[in-house]
């Protein structure tokens, strides 16, 4: 099923958790909700649900307009951050409360259960307390408790913010094979980027209640829309550096010129942020954008991180491990095209 | 079972001993009356009035039972004494549980303050409202039935109190959940939060059986009827009446204790554990 968030806006009085915030997701796709803590995920996935009334602003399923709509009878699953499952309930009673509600026989409600739980691989589970289970395992009956009515929607909010690394990347694969499995329309929040670009057909990427940018994983990192998106994807973090334009080159705070192909297109004077990707930068192979200085290095294994002074900035480069630099060398400093953005400093816009 | 005694001789320190001493005096103190209630039950007339004291009786039968119970309806008190606890309490349960649900979950203007009104009121002393509830119940005209006896106990803000705390401690997404589920408040209330609060609830329901059993002031005001009298009631009526003999009024005394000795013997788990306890562990 599509949803289209329609200029939705949620606004607590004290602050505005959502903010005018426009995007369709179609049916089937498996979206990351992403951004920083306190941005406005939950608060997002809650207006989804109906849990929590919007301030203005519309959403649509399909083409029904559910914007005051019940949570009963939107047909959303949720799974929370914290699980929620019922503690009194055995785990098959959980898996069965929304057909319980919903005066489902209790041998059919119970069979569908089973199915249910089969399909999560909590079958063997069956008569414990929520008590009694991992975390993944409550992720999973809760992830099952919401499928079983068969939504129309499955939201999930952070849903692997408390496990461990290892069990993390085993859930986040079994998220994706439930969902390609059902073929539900799903909503996934996460601050973790790692996990949204492993996981979903789609990041949708907010800040301060704002989306910033709706793409494809690969897509967000090679083309971010504006400074923060690029800020935000990849480790290590970008380099930012800050300068103006002058004479077709980007000169940076400290005197440091990088001439650059894109830069001849902008107005002189113009103060711009220039980021690079470390993987971007390559030094001493023949291609020339600017000059600087290897400040430190460190070995990693199959490569070496380098810092490289270009003015005020220190930037990190990755260079390959047989490649060696003392400190205090100069050096030449190469911007491949992939990786290198401008953004104007004052708007964060993306120029080139 | 060795090691239990090495381990527990290991740690007796002087303090502990002394501590210990203290336990065990306190305990005779509290359980000498029992003690002195039941043994007075099984004596005659001579062993209960000698001097030096009779430690023991010197039979165990039921005269004593038999004659008290010829002397007065106790199974009339007792009849009253059920129908007013559980009729009381059955109703201040069902109350407490809606009323700590509205304050707990619900959002409705000036929730704080009608609920810091309601713990003021905690602060006036029973003896001053039993004042005007004796005036409502002749207003009302349930004076002397039985009625008298549970109508003014069918709410409880120290019971809501304790309640709406238990409730404030089950975290707000597993109402989220239920309403996503396409639970009602009425279904959530009964089907999420009552099974979860059971703890909670069995202590309120026992220290409120223990006191509407206990209770005496209030039924001697309240009726009239000999036939109206609870447990509590009839006993004072027996001793005061009859001047009944003391090994008549400890087997009397003793009718009256035992079923709550009993209650609490098969529920000291479940009041210790929900006085201990208030919030709702992971
Ligand atoms: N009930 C509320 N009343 C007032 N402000 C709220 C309320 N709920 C959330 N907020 C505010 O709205 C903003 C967004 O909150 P939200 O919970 O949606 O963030 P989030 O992106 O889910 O963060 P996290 O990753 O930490 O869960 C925050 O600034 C928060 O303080
Ligand atoms: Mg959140």
């Amino acid at each position: 099923m599509k949803i289209t968030i329609d200029h939705l806006t949620k606004d607590f009085g004290s602050t505005i958790a959502v903010n005018d915030f426009s995007a369709v997701i179609e049916s089937g796709e498996l979206i990351a909700l992403l951004g920083p803590s306190g941005c406005g995920k939950s608060t997002m996935l809650n207006m989804i649900s109906g849990i929590l009334p919007s301030s203005t602003g519309k959403i649509f399923f399909d083409e029904d307009d559910v914007t005051d709509v019940t949570p009963e009878k939107r047909g959303v699953g949720l799974v929370f951050q914290n699980y929620a499952l019922y503690p009194h309930m055995t785990v098959l009673e959980n898996i069965a409360f929304p057909l319980e509600i919903k005066k489902v026989k209790k041998e059919e409600r119970e069979a569908k259960a089973k199915e249910m739980a089969k399909l999560v691989h909590v079958d063997m589970l069956l008569d414990r307390k929520p008590k009694q289970l991992s975390g993944g395992q409550q992720q999973r009956v809760a992830i099952a408790r919401a499928l079983i009515k068969n939504p129309r929607v499955l939201l999930l909010d952070e849903p692997l913010s408390n496990l461990d690394a290892r069990l993390r990347i085993e859930m986040r694969e079994e998220i994706r094979r439930i969902q390609q499995e059902t073929q539900v329309t799903t909503i996934f929040v996460t601050h973790d980027q790692e996990e949204a670009m492993s996981i979903s057909d789609h990041i949708v990427l907010m800040k301060d209640g704002f989306l910033q940018q709706v793409a494809r994983p690969q897509e967000l990192y090679d083309e971010p829309a504006n400074c923060f998106v690029a800020d935000f994807l990849g480790n290590p973090p970008i380099n930012k550096t800050y300068g103006v334009v002058q004479n077709g080159a980007i000169v940076l705070d400290g005197g440091c010129v990088v001439e650059l192909d894109a830069a001849k297109n902008l107005k002189e004077g113009h103060k711009v942020i220039l980021s690079m990707r470390a993987e971007s930068i390559v030094i001493d192979e023949g291609i020339k954008n600017a000059e600087g200085t290897v400040v430190e290095t460190y070995v990693m294994g199959k490569e070496v991180l380098a810092y490289v002074s270009l003015g005020d900035y220190k930037v990190r480069a990755y260079i390959p491990a047989e490649k060696s630099f003392g400190k205090g060398q100069k050096v030449t400093v190469g911007l491949k095209k992939r990786g290198v953005f401008v953004f104007d400093a004052e708007t964060g816009e993306r120029l080139a | 079972m060795l090691d239990k005694i090495k381990y527990s001789l290991k740690h007796l320190t002087v303090g502990r001993v002394i501590i210990y001493i203290f336990l065990t005096l306190g305990a005779i103190v509290m359980f000498f009356p029992f003690y002195w209630m039941i043994t007075g039950a099984f004596k005659t007339y001579f062993e209960v009035t000698a001097f030096p004291p009779v430690w023991w009786p010197s039979s165990f039968n039921l005269d004593n039972f038999v004659t008290a119970f010829n002397m007065a309806p106790f199974m009339t008190y007792f009849k009253n004494s059920v129908i007013a606890m559980v009729g009381s309490v059955g109703l201040c349960t069902f109350t407490t549980i809606l009323a700590s649900f509205a304050f707990s979950k619900l959002k409705f203007p000036g929730q704080h303050i009608i609920f810091g009104l309601l713990l003021g009121l905690m602060m006036v002393p029973f003896e001053m409202i039993i004042i005007t509830n004796y005036r409502t119940i002749i207003d009302i005209k349930i004076y002397n039935t039985i009625f008298a006896l549970i109508i003014p106990f069918t709410s409880s803000i120290f019971y809501t109190y304790i309640l709406k705390g238990f409730f404030d401690s089950i975290p707000d997404s597993l109402y989220q959940a239920a309403r996503v589920d396409g639970c009602s408040n009425w279904k959530y209330l009964w089907r999420i939060m009552v099974p979860i609060a059971r703890p909670s609830l069995v202590t309120i329901i026992l220290l409120n059986a223990i006191a509407s059993w206990n209770s005496f002031m209030w039924p001697m005001l309240a009726v009239v009827d000999k036939d109206l009298r609870t447990l509590p009631f009839g006993l004072y009526a027996f001793v005061s009446e009859g001047g009944a003999e003391t090994q008549l009024m400890m087997a009397a005394s003793t009718i009256i204790v035992v079923p709550m000795i009993i209650l609490f013997l098969f529920a000291r788990k479940q009041i210790v554990n929900g006085v201990a306890r208030g919030g709702l562990k992971g």
